[in-house]
């Protein structure tokens, strides 16, 4: 019972950046939006594992939230270069 | 008794964080400055998921490796984005 109560909320402030992600053009507006659900979703999935007391789970969340944002970080330096050529 | 204050001061932090998440991405949506929408989610990202993985570790204190490997994971590699994202959004705007 106590999980949903953490959980749900935490789902509902992840739609936000969805709604962003859709409504918005502007290449750098996505690329926040998408950078804040990553983390949000690492964090999810973080408090899921603690929760159910299921350590993989959590290893998922931790490296979800190293390597996801590396990737975003060689996007954002190849969005960069396309909008200087 | 300890065991009450532990739970409700986990729960507490929790709170916070979450609280922290719907402010900072309460203002993605509207028409603000890239800048100031990633100032504000940085806050929101970080400090909220800080404060509700150590509301976790108030509460389950077994999984403190994970925990503290993912609240450095936050602040070192989210700070990093946030940089990286001002850095190439900004690139050939003319500040002076």
């Amino acid at each position: 019972m106590h999980s949903n109560i953490i959980i749900i909320p935490m789902m509902v402030a992840l739609l936000i950046p969805f709604y962003e992600a859709y409504r918005d053009d502007n290449v750098w507006q996505k690329l926040l939006a998408f950078s804040s659900i990553a983390c949000k979703t690492a964090l999810i999935t973080l408090v899921a594992s603690v929760l159910r007391d299921d350590w993989m789970i959590g290893v998922v969340g931790v490296l979800i939230l190293s390597v996801g944002n590396a990737g975003l970080m060689l996007l954002a330096h190849i969005v960069k270069r396309v909008n200087e050529a | 008794m300890t065991e009450n204050i532990t739970s409700f001061v986990g729960y507490a932090f929790i709170a916070l964080g979450i609280f922290l998440w719907f402010w900072g991405t309460s203002f993605l949506p509207r028409k603000r400055s890239l800048l100031f929408k990633l100032h504000t989610l940085s806050v929101s990202d970080i400090l909220g998921s800080i404060a509700i993985i150590i509301g976790l570790l108030v509460k389950l204190p077994s999984e403190w490796p994970l925990l503290i490997l993912a609240i450095f994971s936050l602040a070192i590699w989210n700070t990093i984005l946030g940089y990286v994202l001002a850095y190439c959004s900004s690139a050939g705007v003319d500040h002076e």
